[in-house]
């Protein structure tokens, strides 16, 4: 039971998800309605877990005074620090507590997508530095398309953002949808598996 | 009554789920299934994970930063399955990192179940699965940090990844580690494919579970996913046809949009 329980609870609740979606009933939309709310629930008190492990971890570390036991104490100081700053507002849509965040964890998270513009050109490099047929396919792709995107592009030649854009919109398109439909048809089907058992992983065995 | 705009989609995927269901009882019936094609990422697995077990260093595992509502999180669960139990059975140090809260528990109890299955029930580690963060770049930072501070040998990123991709892939090639990445995303496939050894390209990730596990009727699953592919092909060639003799005949269009 410990195992047909849960995969008899996915599959009653996938079906009763996937036929809501074709079929718009007052009953099926008020369950998936009620199905969706469940996870939410599920999902909200799972963040305690995660916050017990982040603890588990971190205390630990601390007191074993392991290697970077500071950057513990700041995780640690942060975390609480905001959930105890959250609790004491009362409110996620305090002002105190949006200035907090939106001064704090927003700059610091562009700063972390802002690296992004190095690690591509690094990766790039590194990409167009293999000397094989599609490493110079790769390396004229991206360069017409880097120059059919930039006015100096045109000024070489009028021909170059015609190309550039004939890559995206055919070659580019087509591989994309071919890739979208594998998965699409991929995704189907290993909902299908997990629903009637067959497919366990989720579970922990294969 | 079939929703307005739903009907084709409706009928199309009841026939894909009849195929895949007739596949899946042809296999348990133990006739014969025809071969699929090797996947190399998937096959590089074993090979990172004996590397790793050479080194002495561990293995990072990333299900992406999907929710249980994403399909890839859950295909990416099959290949953790597998890499756990090969991480158990080497005596192999697995760090799996987590993004979102709901998804910690479930690669736990995985991992957990793998070591239990290898008869090593107290070499599981219960730090080595952690939640990290639920915010995005917070979770790419702290992977980043965690790839330069342990130096994993190998660096397996299979499931959902958005913009942090290419930062994870780009560290971990850095650090040397082998890198085996998987996702269905097309606009993260470039990244994986220009830093990673192997990449798993859309709809191989969703062909893990059963190319691992080896067992027929998982195999026969494949086989009738390639007839749904060859179905749309046929469409599509068609479609193409049609719109090439007769550019304003739109009457396989509005077939499709029923």
């Amino acid at each position: 039971m410990r195992r047909e329980g849960p995969v008899l609870l996915g599959a009653i609740t996938g079906i009763v998800v996937i036929i809501s979606t074709y079929f718009t009933t007052q009953v099926l939309t008020t369950v998936k309605n009620e199905i969706d709310q469940w996870y939410l629930i599920a999902e909200a008190f799972v963040c305690l877990v995660g916050l017990i492990n982040l603890s588990r971890i971190h205390f630990d570390r601390l007191s074993k005074k392991k290697p970077g036991a500071a950057n513990s104490i700041a995780l640690l100081v942060c975390m609480y620090g905001f959930v105890l700053f959250g609790l004491y507002r009362g409110s996620l849509g305090d002002k105190q507590y949006s200035w907090l965040y939106n001064t704090t964890v927003n700059p610091m998270s562009a700063t972390v997508f802002s690296l992004l513009a190095f690690y591509i050109g690094s990766a790039a490099y590194r990409a167009f530095r293999v000397r094989t047929a599609e490493a110079t396919v790769l390396l004229t792709a991206a360069v017409i398309m880097m120059l059919g995107r930039v006015p100096i592009g045109k000024m070489i030649s009028p021909y170059i953002p015609q190309m550039a854009g004939w890559i995206l919109d055919y070659p580019n398109t087509a591989g994309m949808r071919g890739i979208t439909l594998g998965a699409t048809l991929g995704g189907i089907a290993t909902a299908l598996r997990i629903m009637v058992g067959i497919e366990r992983g989720h579970l922990g065995s294969d | 009554m079939i929703a307005k705009g739903m009907i084709s989609t409706f009928w199309i995927e009841l026939s894909f789920c009849v195929a895949v269901l007739a596949l899946i009882s042809r296999a348990k019936k133990g006739l014969k299934i025809p071969a699929i094609n090797k996947v190399a990422g998937l096959d590089a697995l074993d090979e990172a994970i004996g590397r790793a077990t050479e080194m002495g260093r561990p293995v990072h595992y990333s299900p992406g930063i999907g929710d249980l509502t994403n399909a890839q999180t859950l295909a990416s669960f099959s290949t953790l399955s597998h890499v756990a139990k090969q991480c158990a059975k080497y005596d192999t140090a697995l760090i799996v990192t987590n993004r979102t809260p709901i998804v910690y528990p479930i690669t736990e109890e995985i991992v957990r179940q793998a070591y239990m299955e290898q008869g090593k029930p107290d070499a599981y580690n219960p730090d080595s699965v952690r939640f990290i963060s639920d915010d995005q770049f917070a979770y790419a930072t702290a992977c980043v940090g965690l790839m330069n501070r342990e130096l994993p040998a190998a660096n397996i990123l299979i499931g959902a990844f958005w913009a942090e991709s290419l930062i994870m892939a780009e560290v971990g090639s850095q650090t040397g580690a082998i890198q085996i990445s998987g996702t269905a995303h097309t606009h993260q496939i470039p990244f994986f494919v220009a830093a990673c050894d192997y990449c798993l390209i859309g709809e191989e990730i969703y062909a893990a579970g059963a190319y691992l596990s080896k067992d027929p009727v998982l195999m026969g699953n494949l086989v009738a996913q390639d007839w749904g592919k060859m179905a749309m092909s046929l469409i599509i060639l068609v479609g193409a046809v049609i719109a090439t003799v007769s550019p304003n005949a739109n009457w396989l269009l509005d077939i499709l949009k029923l």
